[in-house]
């Protein structure tokens, strides 16, 4: 906001008559401009450039609530421990193992969802709404009815293999299965919101470029790797960037449906940071993870802007 | 949905075929949400039996019953709501002032300050989750609905702010400059003609907001330990039984759970659709 002090400077010549208050009532545009910009601002530094800055000073100090003592510097003991500590390891290693199963998961589902719901069908909206009760559904209720989805005895989804002869899987006794039932139930929340971006960028497709194709004898296969695919690509890469960043924030999902077991087998590094800040109340080392996953999805965003960059 | 049939043409243009995918999409979108609808009226009998039944073979509304007095479900719902309500008001009233600035008045780094907000967007919020917490604490604010509130807001104020930029562009300066010229003020001009006319925008930006923080998980789960003050995902989350999970009342809680949305999203959804996708075009 060093604009501030520039702008309140700035007295314009047809004001210098009246008096000053007529001023305050009807100032300058630069002024209003930045006055209309302070409470977004105000709140952008409480809430996320104070914390980021606390953040990352919290995570070399040594703060656990509990113990009841004042905060003393760490240097780099909140890290080193977190490098030997094989929880932090497993937590961050399966949250890498979500991101990069159901990342592409629910852009390939979201993909052929968007290209079915692009046909040309008489009545718009169950097929408009069924793309966006599963998005607008909270990630916790889909975690919870998934749950219900994947139960041993009463659950749908042993009832349909049951029916199909197979035998039905105790799905959260087993670290693999309780994983693979996470995975699926996050890529079918997160698809829906692909396939509306993915949707929106179809439709923007003009029609005479597959009537060229046509006339060039290219066939539909082809028209779709050559026209449709490069042409979604701006809308794909915004989409994978926020799906990304979200999927390393994994955390409500797994919670409702397995509270990280068994065992924390199926424990996301946002589950860690949770249960070390708010149930062990260390907030030392709870910053520290957090600047790893912070790191992550910093590394992660620049990438993909690279990626766009590269493509333009 | 476009009527120009786009990338997909001649091999899906037969008509059982097409009533089928469309068939497989409301099944897909639908079958989660109907299936909890068909558990929540089944008799907790009925639930137990095996092989499992698919229609519930007696209706009944004892789970509901249940699901309000077995726990303070009303109370769940009240402080998601009005959570939802006041952050939605604050976001709004927030990114519009902003969004004014940006799109109407003379502003120097108008660019900077806008790809700002698009970093924003993605910044994570979880990783802020311990200095927030220290100072929701230090504030007094753990256990209040403003611990949620404030970061609510943020969370939604960069989607809101680039809606409404994209909704003010749009309006003619004449309109503004005629009400000013009949002696209104520009903040006047702003809430009396341009917020007016960009309603549409204004109110796609509100149900995002608001889906955002009735949707909110983690958050509310670290700040409000009280149980009073639990908002209805991790009230209904931390329901506790006497034996094992009550499925039948969480059934029947998630039903009273969804239908709020279900509703706003059933009467906006083509504002809703036009809100989601607008970033993801022009980014």
């Amino acid at each position: 906001m060093a604009t501030v002090s520039e702008t309140t400077l700035v007295t314009t010549g047809n004001e210098s008559g009246t008096k000053w208050w007529t001023r305050f009532l009807d100032p300058s545009e630069r002024t209003l401009a930045v006055l209309l910009l302070m409470p977004a601002a105000l709140l952008l530094t409480l809430i996320i450039v104070y914390p980021v800055c606390r953040l990352v000073w919290t995570s070399f100090q040594n703060l656990s609530l509990t113990s009841g003592v004042p905060a003393t510097f760490a240097g780099l003991e909140n890290y080193t421990l977190m490098l030997e500590d094989p929880v932090f390891w497993e937590t961050t290693w399966n949250t890498v193992l979500i991101t990069l199963i159901t990342v592409p998961g629910a852009l390939f589902v979201g993909l052929a969802l968007a290209l079915m719901a692009n046909l040309p069908f008489n009545v718009k909206w169950p097929v408009r709404l069924s793309l966006l009760i599963p998005w607008a559904l909270p990630l916790s209720f889909a975690g919870l009815i998934f749950a219900w989805f994947f139960h041993s005895e009463y659950g749908v989804v042993n009832d349909v293999l049951r029916r199909l002869g197979f035998e039905g899987v105790i799905w959260f006794n087993s670290a693999n299965w309780a994983f693979a039932a996470i995975c699926l139930t996050i890529i079918w929340k997160t698809s829906s919101f692909m396939a509306l971006i993915i949707l929106a960028g179809l439709q923007t497709i003009p029609r005479s470029l597959y009537e060229a194709a046509d006339v060039d004898g290219a066939g539909r296969i082809r028209q779709f790797f050559e026209i449709t695919l490069p042409l979604l690509k701006p809308a794909i890469v915004v989409a994978l960037i926020f799906r990304t960043i979200t999927a390393l924030q994994t955390f409500d999902i797994p919670f409702t449906m397995t509270r990280g077991g068994p065992g924390t087998s199926t424990a996301t590094l946002a589950m860690y940071i949770h249960q070390n800040t708010v149930d062990f109340l260390d907030l030392g080392y709870g910053s520290a993870l957090a600047v790893v996953m912070f790191a992550l999805s910093m590394g992660v965003t620049a990438v993909y802007l690279r990626m766009i960059r590269a493509k333009r | 949905m476009s009527q120009d049939t786009t990338a997909n043409r001649s091999i899906f243009s037969g008509k059982p075929l097409r009533i089928l995918i469309g068939f497989i999409l409301v099944v897909n979108g639908m079958f989660p949400a109907l299936w909890i609808l068909f558990t929540s009226l089944k008799t907790e009998a009925e639930l137990t039996v095996k092989p499992i039944t698919w229609l519930p073979h007696a209706p009944t509304i004892a789970n509901y019953l249940r699901a309000f007095t077995d726990q303070p479900l009303l109370l769940f719902l009240f402080n998601s709501f009005m959570v939802a309500i006041l952050s939605t008001a604050l976001t709004l009233f927030v990114s519009v002032l902003a969004a004014y600035a940006l799109a109407r008045l003379q502003l120097r780094g108008r660019d900077l300050i806008l790809s700002a907000i698009i970093a924003v967007s993605t910044f994570p919020l979880v990783t802020l989750l311990v200095p927030l917490f220290e100072i929701m604490r230090a504030l007094g604010l753990l256990n209040t609905w403003v611990a949620l509130i404030l970061p609510y807001t943020v969370l939604s104020l960069p989607v809101c702010t680039l809606i409404l930029v994209s909704f003010f562009e749009g309006i003619p300066r004449d309109l503004e400059n005629s009400a000013m010229i009949d002696g209104c003020t520009r903040i006047g001009a702003l809430f009396k003609v341009v917020v007016p006319l960009s309603a549409p925008g204004v109110f796609t930006a509100g149900i995002l907001a608001f889906v955002n923080a009735w949707d909110e998980f983690l958050l509310a789960l670290s700040f409000n330990s009280n149980p009073m003050l639990r908002t209805l995902p991790v009230g209904i989350t931390l329901y506790q039984g006497e034996f094992a999970f009550p499925w039948p009342v969480i059934s029947a809680a998630l039903v009273v759970g969804i239908v709020p949305v279900a509703v706003l999203i059933v009467i906006f959804q083509e504002r809703v659709v036009s809100g989601l996708t607008s970033g993801g075009i022009k980014g």
